[in-house]
């Protein structure tokens, strides 16, 4: 009955329908799910990373853990998957039938090798099925098979720009994104490896190790495998803040193209993510915990938020916030005062509590329980506004004669 | 744990905790006459530190399975609870029970040694027991003289709808093998012959006498005083009765009689008639939406002239009354209206009427409205005699009663200290 706005995007030569992709998980581990997703409206895939024949891969179950509130289950994801059991010569197949059912979407495929011939064969083979895109793992945490085992080919530059050039040299016209890492000590030096090794574009990022929790009384991590257990990939909304100065940095500093990938749980999410150089948002927890049906959210949202800020394309976003992100020394010396506003005030007394012992003592307590902020001691570090229960509190921000209101958290 | 499988009552007191904001100063410790910490364990539930809240509240009130299940949250913390203003009060209430009844741990239970003298305590009930709590965990002695075994209206009287004596028993249990020095079970003739042997004596002895209801044919066959029901009722002794049972009363003994007797007895007809109306009832709300829900039903604006019958109780005649808002009380006052009069045929009468401090009891101890007098300091008339519970304060709750006990403790404590 109400029409969306024309979300389609140009994304390294490929037209996709709106700019949200189902990244390569275990949601696009089976035809059967990867139709499905399709189907229901997403803009293209990347199936989920394969490898050739000589590599087994003995996955290991139960795979997933996370962590959650009452009102969201899952805010953390963790899983000690690897990559698909299936190899090349099944996602050839697949990637033919997907591109004859869907000429429309993008199918693209995630490879990871060791050995030069290993990523240039699986090139080749993906090309020979008309793939559209390729991406390469770089940056899988759980297992690698990169130069040096056991670590993420993307934590080396060297190797990164190497084993991109052996990718890019065999895909020739075929669009390339290189799956990297957050987990290193400077991003730009890798994404600016990428684009010497010739890749078309940067997928940022990737699930981040970590250790899900120990069940305190056996002393397993989670996930228990029979009582032991490994380090995790973590995905979800909780990495959201990482992916987003990932990409930030590298947008800032490299002119490249990049993938937005972690933690976007809503179309707000995406749209952020966009915001901070992103061309499009790929999607892996959201999907695998509420189901492909999640697109219609994502698109409706986007549009709208178009809509409300009269922009034509989504790609009218893209990198609008990088202006905006500036080192501390760059931020200008302002005058700040929390403001409460009493109508909204339940006096739960929270930002009392967390000032007096966390801030600088300078909200105190009037009759009937309202808090009230002393100017002279309030120094406008914001705490309180972020423990407030009904967003009662606001920042005066003032500079020259100038004032603003920052009332968001 | 057991007893939470197959259900998912720990998912749901899970969510409940994450509701409660924590607020600082909390407003519903403020209105829990015993000043419970109900942020701080709902914190230590928040944080599955089970066993930790559950000692937070063991150690804060000597009644806790009895609170668990019979305190009136709505009108105490619940009726102060923040939350409400984002949506609805936290059910603070069921997490205190949750605690109580999943998550017992007594064994990290340290008690000081004895360090002071001994303390006389007059009664069992809960409010001589909080007494007896708090001047153990002070280091005193604690001697209870009480005519019946400890335990007091929970154990003996409150309905087993409300409250099975075996939770009563899980609190007086707890106190009796940690708190109290000597129990000695007799009536206690007179205070002054206490004091020679005890400095201090704490009086808790409740309410022993039912306010009688003088009308004519109040001692026609068939009528009966509500506590001696309840008592029959909590024991589970036969009572014969008819198929139309009258509760005189609006307050919350009259209720209960009404609502466990037509629980107990579907068949037959239950009426609460009440002198002035719904709104001047003292009930807890909660017992006048079970009333409701059992099916008992109501004569309001009803006042009792006379019951009557030959020998046997057949009918009570009342008089319709008008009310009218009162200045003085919190209650409306009433006024007969003339030749209003009618019967309302009943087999059975029970009196519910209020109850009043035994007659004549320790004539030495100064009285006021019928109630124990006692002073800012919960001292009576006589040096070193402390006072508390349903005989100072008329009848109210039973964390009313034992933060009563509480204090007193504490005031013993100050005078005894004074006094060396």
């Amino acid at each position: 009955m109400f029409k969306l706005r024309d979300l389609s995007i140009n994304f390294l030569g490929l037209t996709l329908e709106n700019p949200f992709i189902l990244s390569a998980s275990p949601s696009t581990d089976e035809l059967e799910m990867v139709v499905r997703g399709l189907e229901s409206g997403w803009a293209g895939v990347i199936l989920k990373t394969t490898s050739v024949e000589e590599n087994p891969v003995p996955l290991k179950y139960p795979m997933m853990s996370s962590f959650g509130n009452y009102y969201r289950r899952v805010i953390g994801l963790g899983n000690i998957d690897l990559i698909s059991k299936h190899h090349i010569d099944e996602i050839e197949k697949r990637v033919k039938i997907l591109k004859e059912k869907f000429p429309e979407k993008m199918i693209a495929a995630s490879i990871m090798g060791s050995k030069k011939e290993d990523w240039q064969n699986l090139v080749f083979r993906l090309r020979k099925a008309n793939v559209d895109l390729i991406e390469c793992s770089f940056s899988c945490p759980q297992g690698s098979m990169g130069e040096a085992p056991g670590k993420m080919l993307a934590q080396s530059i060297s190797a990164t720009e190497k084993v991109t050039g052996w990718v890019k040299e065999a895909a020739e016209n075929t669009p390339v994104l290189i799956k990297i890492t957050p987990q290193v000590t400077d991003i730009v030096e890798v994404a600016k490896a990428v684009k010497k090794g010739g890749a078309d574009g940067i997928t940022a990022s990737n699930t981040i190790p970590s250790l899900l929790g120990i069940n305190i009384y056996t002393f397993e991590p989670y996930p228990s495998v029979f009582g032991v257990s490994s380090y995790s990939g973590l995905s979800g909304n909780a990495i959201k803040p990482i992916t987003l100065r990932t990409i930030a940095e590298i947008k800032r500093s490299v002119d490249i193209v990049i993938s937005g990938n972690g933690g976007a749980y809503s179309s707000r999410d995406a749209i952020e993510i966009m915001l901070v150089g992103a061309s499009n948002v790929q999607f892996c927890t959201l999907p695998m915990v509420y189901g492909f049906r999640v697109i219609e959210e994502l698109k409706s949202g986007l549009s709208h938020y178009l809509d409300e800020m009269n922009l034509k394309s989504p790609l009218e976003i893209v990198g609008k916030s990088l202006e905006k992100i500036k080192s501390n020394e760059e931020l200008p010396l302002i005058e700040v005062k929390a403001n409460i506003d009493k109508d909204k005030c339940i006096g739960c007394d929270l930002c009392f509590i967390s000032c007096n012992d966390g801030g600088h003592m300078a909200i105190e307590i009037k009759e009937n329980r309202i808090p009230e902020v002393n100017i002279e001691k309030c120094v406008g570090c914001a705490l309180c506004m972020q423990v407030c229960p009904v967003d009662a509190i606001s920042m005066k921000e003032k500079m020259d004669e100038k004032e603003v209101i920052f009332n968001r958290r | 744990m057991s007893d939470l499988k197959g259900n998912n009552i720990l998912e749901k007191m899970m969510h409940e905790a994450e509701r409660c904001l924590f607020c600082f100063d909390a407003p519903c410790e403020k209105n829990c006459p015993i000043n419970l910490p109900i942020s701080n364990f709902i914190h230590m539930i928040r944080n599955k530190n089970f066993y930790g809240a559950y000692e937070k509240v063991r150690e804060s009130h000597p009644m806790i399975n009895i609170a668990g299940f019979i305190c009136p949250e709505e009108i105490l913390c619940q009726k102060e609870c923040i939350r409400s203003k984002i949506d609805s009060p936290v059910k603070i209430r069921e997490l205190h029970n949750f605690l109580t009844l999943n998550f017992v741990k007594n064994q990290n239970l340290s008690l000081s040694p004895y360090k002071y003298e001994d303390v006389a305590i007059v009664g069992g009930g809960p409010a001589s027991l909080s007494c007896t709590f708090f001047l153990r965990t002070l280091g005193y002695k604690t001697h209870i003289f009480t005519e019946e075994d400890i335990g007091g209206i929970p154990f003996t009287e409150i309905s087993n709808d409300r409250l099975q004596k075996e939770i009563v028993k899980k609190d007086i249990d707890f106190i009796k093998d940690n708190f109290i020095y000597e129990l000695n079970i007799e009536k206690v003739k007179s205070i002054e012959g206490l004091k020679k042997d005890f400095k201090a004596i704490f009086i808790g002895i409740g309410l022993g006498d039912e306010t009688k209801l003088e009308i004519p044919g109040i001692d026609k066959d068939g009528v009966f005083y509500a506590r001696k029901i309840l008592r029959d009722l909590k024991n589970g002794k036969e009572i014969s009765l008819g198929n139309r049972i009258g509760v005189i009363g609006g307050g919350n003994v009259a209720f209960d009689v009404a609502n466990s007797l037509k629980n107990r007895f579907k068949e037959k007809e239950v009426f609460i008639i009440y002198r002035r109306g719904l709104k001047d009832l003292k009930c807890y709300p909660e017992e006048l939406e079970r009333a409701k829900n059992l099916g008992v039903n109501f004569y309001f604006q009803s006042s009792p002239i006379e019951i009557s019958g030959d020998k046997k109780v057949e009918g009570l005649k009342v008089s319709q009354v008008s009310l009218k808002e009162s200045e003085r009380e919190k209650r409306r006052s009433f006024e007969l209206i003339d030749k209003s009069e009618f019967i309302i045929p009943l087999d059975n009468i029970v009196v519910a009427v209020g109850q009043e401090i035994e007659d004549g009891i320790f004539p030495e101890i100064e009285k006021e409205d019928g109630l124990i007098k006692i002073d800012e300091n919960y001292m009576t008339n006589l040096e070193g005699v402390f006072a508390g519970g349903d005989c100072i304060n008329g009848g109210q709750t039973v964390t009313k009663a034992a933060s009563e006990g509480k204090i007193a403790a504490f005031k013993i404590d100050e005078f005894l200290r004074r006094s060396k």
